[in-house]
């Protein structure tokens, strides 16, 4: 009796016009997304090829040792999801001045709004008179009267009409998954296709979630038409509204100091204070020296030390030079001036990067709190949690930043080691190798992105599907507790 | 008889089930959104006090506008710091929300976001079954059966459902602006009022334009459910995937590197002009001079085809209702695409005033466009199209009423 029921509320699913309507758009939607987002990760990629090449050419010629640093920069790839979600759109965010800001006004559509929009609208619109309608045209008695438990009969409205729901996703994601695995520019492994079936199941399980809302009104109202606005207006409150409240709220719940003004007082502190603590120490280093070397002393100080302190004339660097070579013990002096000058520097270096670790530090423990508060306000809407879901699995959500960090903290752990072996190196073949000298370091180990396991960000996502399955549940037992008191008449 | 049909339309909403649900929420959504976001321009105020350069400081930077409390926009990136360097170079403050990544992820709940997205929705609520719905309880028959002309039952019914639309939210609205305005910290003069006066209207256009489409699909359906789906699917084309599909296809259409190739070209110019002073003797002045008119190379091919990219995607998107009036208000409000190409103009001039000089520089001045500058700069185009959707959804809907069958 149960497959009769669901192949029942299937076919008149089916047959009915928001099927073929659904149908119609899922499937436009879905191909027109993919095909333009396809090609827009081509170019993405074409860019990050530019960018790797632009830095490996200026290497080859500009890789003087000082500068170094600022030069390599790791380049994130586009993400391989890309020709499905955008996630959170870069260009606008980057803190440049020509950061793109359209996608602020116009957020980008891809599979997210499919699931979220579309599939969510549809499955209310499946389900909203599930009960309702039938009792208003009579047939809901009719069915009643039978010997069938209302517990059954509540399963396979559920059963089949997720099942006649998911038929215009599945295919529209078919289409989507042949487009691209025919297109030699994605090139997917078992791993991307084992998160694109996860993701999938995500879908289902927010799909189903609102099906069983809408058939929860549905089992509380008494006419088809209550039970489409009510459905509605849940669905405005937990699709549109909460999530874009939540973070706004949560700002204002928790307040971090202004973040300019934080990033000034770093600057000040390793810039402006750096410079003037270094000269208070160097100073500490003049007096302690004038008074050990007394005459050879002044001899150095009207050399203006040689270029290790301060503002020095060409002239008065060779003469120290010469100086120095004549006279060992005015090079003991020169010498051991060098190192405490740069012990002095290193002190000062050394204080104002603390202070300025531990503004940061308590910035970014405000932030990690009010980052917090807001996701666990989102957590309300089914819809947050299932784009918690979706762009973590697929490496395109918030997650993904955090990774990136890490992967470039890890190859800095691999570069720096490198950098310095070379330094010493060039330095042993080289005695006049200095700060500005050219380093060929085309033997540099390369960043390469590698994808976050997936057993990682299964562990991530899971409290968030959990939730959906959650609300699944609740959703279900109050539509189950509803439909036993329901008055069929 | 059209005074008693717009009575009878007004009467039979406002004790609807629909009404009420439907005016619970936009009232709801309209004072949370307004309080939260007068709130964050109460945070963006007090970062501006922070931020207010010294004498000496070449900082060009922007107040934020009270009327970003009602349509966001731009407002964050407008009111970033940019910091000339001694090169020249351009050092953009963060926004107070770049930490919180959250933010990038869900949009602005301002009003804007609200007319655009829920109150649209709303509007084809309260259409969506006006002619088909009253065809299956059989009233409209009744109605017809009379003496009264489909013209004038059309009309009343578009002007008893609107008004009863419409009017609650504008107490809604009001009551938020008056609360909000009371506060001492928004100073709104007369040229704001105008323009939020302005923004409300173009709010009522766009809102007509979703409730004529409703009235449109309910002549072209005999039943409300039919009328319903398609109605929802509509809204969801127009209000989501035409403007935002619209802008990633204008990106194809445009070629223009991204930020990050732009930021690694401009980490290279400064590195290499280093590289030349100090290896091949060249003097500092020549290299500031050669870092400032290389990226000044950089920025004028970027903005140029950013002008362009543009104007493609406003060419795109202007097939939605949904992005006329969005770039329509927020372009009114001082906080949209234009404002910030003209913003990043003046920093470009200020930038080419000051960057070699010393000691007290001149303020950064910067004044938002005035509404006569916003409808010459293509606000009037964007009011058109609203007006032309208006049109051409209540002429179809009108001759579709006159040709629909009542039995």
């Amino acid at each position: 009796m149960l497959s009769a029921i669901i192949s029942r509320e299937c076919l008149s699913n089916i047959l009915n016009l928001r099927f073929i309507v659904g149908l119609v758009l899922c499937v436009i939607i879905s191909v027109a997304c993919v095909m333009i987002l396809t090609h827009d990760y081509q170019q993405e990629m074409a860019d990050y090829n530019l960018r790797v090449n632009l830095q490996d050419e200026f290497l080859s010629k500009y890789a003087h040792r000082n500068r170094i640093g600022g030069m390599i920069t790791s380049q994130k790839p586009p993400e391989r999801f890309r020709p499905l979600i955008i996630g959170i759109p870069r260009e606008a965010n980057l803190g440049s001045f020509d950061d793109n800001p359209l996608p602020v006004l116009f957020p980008p559509l891809d599979f997210l709004f499919i699931v979220t929009i579309i599939m969510s609208l549809l499955a209310m619109l499946f389900s909203y008179d599930a009960i309702t309608g039938e009792r208003q045209r009579g047939t809901l008695r009719l069915v009643i009267s039978n010997s069938i438990p209302r517990a059954k009969i509540l399963l396979a409205k559920f059963i089949g009409g997720t099942a006649s729901l998911l038929i215009p996703f599945i295919l529209s994601l078919l289409a989507g998954a042949l487009y691209i695995s025919i297109n030699p520019a994605i090139q997917w492994d078992g791993s991307a296709w084992a998160e694109f079936s996860l993701l999938i199941a995500a879908s289902v399980t927010f799909i189903s979630l609102f099906y069983l809302l809408g058939l929860m009104v549905s089992t509380f109202s008494r006419y088809s038409s209550t039970s489409i606005l009510t459905c509605l207006f849940l669905w405005v409150l937990l699709i549109l509204v909460i999530p874009n409240m939540c973070p706004f709220i949560s700002a204002q719940l928790y307040r971090i100091p202004s973040i300019n003004k934080i990033e000034r007082q770093v600057e000040h502190l390793l810039d402006t204070e750096r410079d003037e603590l270094g000269r208070k120490f160097s100073r500490e280093v003049l007096k302690k020296f004038a008074t050990q070397y007394g005459v050879i002393y002044s001899e150095f100080e009207s050399l203006e030390f040689g270029g290790l302190w301060g503002r020095c004339s060409p002239e008065n660097r060779k003469a120290t030079q010469q100086r120095a070579a004549a006279d060992p013990e005015f090079k003991a002096m020169v010498d051991a001036f060098r190192e405490q000058i740069n012990q002095a520097w290193t002190k000062a270096n050394r204080i104002q990067r603390e202070k300025a670790e531990k503004i940061s530090h308590d910035r970014d423990t405000k932030v990690a709190a009010q980052n917090k508060i807001a996701k666990n306000l989102t957590c309300i809407s089914p819809c947050a949690n299932f784009i918690y879901v979706a762009t973590d699995l697929t490496g395109t959500g918030l997650r993904s930043f955090d990774y990136f960090d890490w992967l470039d903290g890890e190859y800095g752990k691999m570069f720096w080691p490198y950098l310095q072996r070379k330094v010493q190196d060039a330095m042993k073949k080289d005695p006049t190798f200095e700060t500005n000298s050219f380093l060929d370091i085309s033997d540099r180990p390369r960043f390469v992105f590698k994808e976050e396991p997936l057993r990682d960000k299964l562990d991530a996502v899971l409290p968030y599907w959990g939730i959906l399955v959650l609300f699944n549940v609740v959703f279900f037992v109050a539509a189950f507790a509803g439909f036993m008191r329901y008055d069929v008449r | 008889m059209l005074k008693s049909i717009i009575r009878k339309e007004i009467l039979n909403n406002l004790f609807s089930y629909k009404f009420s649900i439907i005016i619970i929420l936009s009232t709801i959504l309209i004072l949370v959104s307004i309080f939260v976001m007068y709130r964050d321009y109460c945070l963006a105020l007090e970062n501006y006090g922070i931020l207010q350069p010294k004498s000496n400081e070449a900082i060009a930077i922007v107040p934020p506008t009270p009327l970003s409390i009602f349509a966001k926009g731009l407002d964050k990136n407008l009111c970033r710091s940019y910091e000339i360097g001694f090169a020249g170079q351009i050092k953009v403050g963060s926004k107070q929300e770049s930490v919180n990544n959250l933010f990038r992820l869900f949009t602005t709940p301002d009003l804007l976001y609200i007319v655009k997205v829920i109150l649209a929705l709303c509007a084809m609520l309260f259409a969506f079954d006006m002619v088909s719905g009253e065809k299956e309880v059989g009233t409209l028959r009744q109605s017809l059966s009379n003496s009264v002309k489909r013209p004038i039952l059309m009309v009343g019914k578009w002007i008893g459902g609107f008004i009863s639309f419409v009017v609650p939210f504008f107490i809604a609205v009001l009551l938020s602006t008056i609360l909000v305005t009371m506060s001492p910290l928004v100073q709104m003069d007369g040229e704001n009022w105008a323009k939020l006066g302005m923004f409300l209207l173009s709010s009522v256009l766009y809102l007509a334009v979703f409730f004529s489409l409703g009235l449109l699909i309910s002549c072209l359906t005999h039943q409300s459910s039919s009328s319903l789906v398609i109605s929802l699917f509509l809204w969801a084309m127009l209000v989501f995937f035409i403007p935002n599909l619209g802008n990633i296809m204008a990106r194809q259409l445009v070629e223009i590197p991204t930020v990050q190739q732009l930021e690694v070209k401009r980490s290279q110019i400064w590195i290499k002009e280093v590289f030349e002073r100090i290896n091949r003797g060249k003097n500092v002045r020549e290299v500031v001079g050669s870092i400032n008119s290389e990226n000044d190379k950089l920025i004028a091919d970027y903005r140029n085809r950013f002008d362009r990219l543009v104007s493609v995607s406003q060419n795109i998107t202007r097939f939605s209702p949904a992005a006329a009036f969005t770039c329509l208000a927020t372009d009114l409000m001082g906080t949209g695409i234009s404002e910030e190409r003209r913003l990043k103009t003046a920093v470009l001039q200020y930038k080419n005033l000051v960057w070699n000089l010393e000691g007290d520089l001149p303020a950064f001045a910067f004044h938002r466009s005035s509404i006569k500058e916003v409808l010459g700069f293509g606000g009037l185009a964007n009011l058109m199209i609203l007006i032309l959707f208006n049109m051409l959804f209540f002429v179809s809907a009108y001759a579709a009423f006159l040709q629909y069958d009542v039995r």
